[in-house]
């Protein structure tokens, strides 16, 4: 069967220093979150993930946009480019890019707390009567832009949320970062979604193509950042690699290649 | 209680010409072996586009081929995909008919529709429509089988007045299923009198729950075709090895495998919000990720994989639920040898079989 083959070097590129893994959930209010499944294209199916996952058939990247009105840190909005894939058996999107608009505190709590590789930048969501618009910008550069139409109401139980993996320096050494996000949908829109732009090297790897939209929906809610449970070692699989989040450090360290210069 | 073997056709990596050639005619040889051991049923499934897990995508032509080398077997299309845009029912219906006219009457016809983005985005299929199309193919095909002449104007295809050719050998027609893996299927598969094909194990509580509400349902139902098919099947793996720790090791295995190739398709639900699709869906033969307690050698307490003793237990649970059948994956990706998988066969057969009413066991040459 097939498990990434990306070099944890080029992963660990941007990636989050999280100083431990006792994260506090932390609750967002007024989300309005934009979702778009795409596939991409299976000959980098493997490309763009560590050994340890393995991608899905057909392989997909996700593009979550939200607009967070109440936060602990003020409103936000945050774009997240996810790589649909296995950790083992179970459905995971492994964060690839994430760009904040919103104050620094949020930023550096994405990054230190959950391990969102989060930078900054624009990002705009905008939901009018007949559709949404989603654009990302960094350093001034638009590196994505989607609109969509045609809102077609859904309950909000119809929509499968895959959980979210980070990939982060964490006193343990890299680790995956299991972020069970709760989203409390309140409303919810399936949108017939276009992507006019995307900029797969400025979201994490330039394999990153999508190239066919699945779905796509609109919701309205809320949403937890949760605490953390488990963390996995990236280079390995699941079913020996994944650790609780909780423990104590695991009896075989890393390598000492593996090991970010802040441990 | 009858018992079925289950084909996927799944082919491990890399895949070769000779790999991929290797696991079809290993299953033939499979096909032919529980032929003489006296299993019920050779069951192969329709899927398309899943790598490794299952290359079974033309399983009337491998039906043919094992309806051509076996005697007496059942041959199990199942199941058909009921989706247009995949099989129009009129090739359905033809292909069913000629299958029964070659196997000599021993057709099932198992229906579905499909569980995954990759077979539905392949075909540009809209999930929301997967079961109303279903539903309508389980009307036609029983009409274009029976009636000298058919005229159909339905939701997802319309015909003229034309003689569907040929008619199925078995009179009225062959035994319809339909493949129950969403919950509520079952449900589904009741009120229109059709055979449930259980691929989607909940473990045994549930699975009685499920059990007793069919054949509640199916005394009140309204057929769809001219015979009520009432069975409920359900699915499992199978290696048989005098000794459990071996068994435990080889079975594991295997079962491992499929879990893993199974859990790498992408889930209609996952991809694509719609009603139509409630679960994520995998499916889990002997239920074995439903926390069932594992014997000492590690095995799920529902699963068919241990010495013939242990088989046998399990089996009385499954049999003990309502169930009329249990059809056994007998690999996954070549993990076990085709010696294995023959070898298990015929211990199951000369110490399980008997032990489960009347099963003719000849062991001759085949294999």
């Amino acid at each position: 069967m097939l498990s990434g083959t990306a070099s944890l070097a080029d992963l660990l590129v941007g990636a989050a220093t999280m100083p431990d893994l006792a994260t506090a959930p932390e609750e967002l209010g007024e989300v309005e979150l934009l979702k778009v499944v795409t596939e991409t294209r299976f000959a980098h199916r493997t490309a763009a993930l560590p050994s340890g996952l393995h991608p899905t058939n057909p392989p997909t990247a996700i593009l979550h946009v939200w607009k967070v009105e109440s936060s602990p840190w003020g409103p936000f909005s945050l774009a997240e480019t996810r790589v649909g894939c296995r950790s083992g058996t179970r459905p995971r999107g492994l964060v690839l890019g994430c760009v904040v608009d919103g104050p620094d505190a949020a930023v550096a709590a994405l990054r230190a707390r959950w391990g969102f590789p989060a930078r900054p930048g624009r990002v705009t969501l905008r939901r009018t009567y007949d559709g949404v618009t989603a654009t990302v910008a960094v350093e001034g550069a638009e590196v994505c832009a989607v609109h969509a139409v045609d809102p077609d109401p859904i309950d909000g139980s119809d929509l499968a949320w895959t959980t979210t993996l980070t990939l982060a320096h964490t006193p343990r050494g890299p680790r995956l970062v299991q972020v069970e996000v709760e989203h409390r949908v309140a409303r919810a829109e399936r949108v017939q979604a276009r992507i006019d732009r995307f900029d797969g090297d400025a979201w994490g790897h330039p394999a990153l193509v999508p190239a066919h939209v699945v779905s796509s929906a609109v919701t309205v809610g809320a949403a937890v950042l949760p605490s953390l449970r488990f963390v996995a070692r990236p280079e390995e699989l699941a079913f020996t690699g994944t650790e609780p989040a909780d423990a104590p450090a695991a009896p075989h360290a890393d390598p000492p290649a593996a090991r970010p210069a802040a441990d | 209680m009858r018992f079925g073997i289950f084909f996927e056709m799944s082919v491990p990596r890399p895949f070769t010409p000779q790999a991929e050639a290797a696991v079809f005619h290993n299953a033939l040889a499979q096909a032919r072996l529980v032929d003489e051991l006296g299993f019920d049923w050779v069951w192969a499934v329709e899927h398309h586009f899943l790598e490794e897990y299952s290359h079974c995508s033309a399983p009337e032509v491998v039906l043919a081929a094992v309806a051509a080398q076996t005697q007496r077997v059942r041959i199990g299309h199942g199941a058909v995909v009921c989706v247009p845009e995949i099989n129009h029912p009129i090739r359905v219906a033809e292909r069913a008919a000629t299958l029964d006219i070659i196997s000599n009457g021993r057709l099932e016809v198992g229906t579905a529709r499909s569980s995954t983005w990759t077979e539905l985005g392949g075909f540009n299929v809209d999930p929301d429509t997967t079961k109303k199309t279903w539903d309508e193919f389980v009307r036609v095909l029983p009409r274009m089988w029976t009636q000298e002449h058919v005229e159909w104007d339905g939701y997802c295809f319309s015909m003229p007045e034309r003689s569907v050719l040929p008619k199925p050998l078995q009179q009225p027609h062959p035994p319809l299923w339909v493949t129950v893996t969403s919950p509520g299927t079952e449900l589904d598969a009741a009120d229109r009198g059709l055979g449930c094909l259980g691929v989607a194990s909940t473990g045994y509580q549930e699975q009685e729950r499920r059990t007793t509400e069919y054949y509640r349902r199916i005394e009140q139902c309204e057929p769809v075709g001219a015979v009520v098919t009432r069975e409920v099947t359900t699915l499992n793996f199978l290696y048989c090895h005098e000794d459990p720790a071996t068994a435990a090791r080889r079975g594991m295995a295997m079962m491992g495998h499929f879990g893993l190739t199974n859990a790498h398709l992408l889930w209609t639900r996952e991809a694509y919000p719609t009603r139509a699709y409630t679960s994520l869906s995998n499916i889990d033969p002997g239920g074995r990720s439903t926390g069932s307690r594992p014997d000492p050698h590690g095995v799920p307490e529902s699963v068919c994989i241990g010495d013939p003793d242990r088989i046998c237990e399990v089996l009385r649970r499954w049999e003990s639920q309502g169930l009329s059948g249990i059809n056994f994956l007998l690999n996954a990706g070549e993990v076990l040898s085709q010696q294995e998988v023959l070898d298990s066969l015929r211990l199951f057969a000369t110490e399980v079989l008997p032990r489960f009413g009347e099963h003719s066991v000849t062991l001759g040459v085949a294999g």
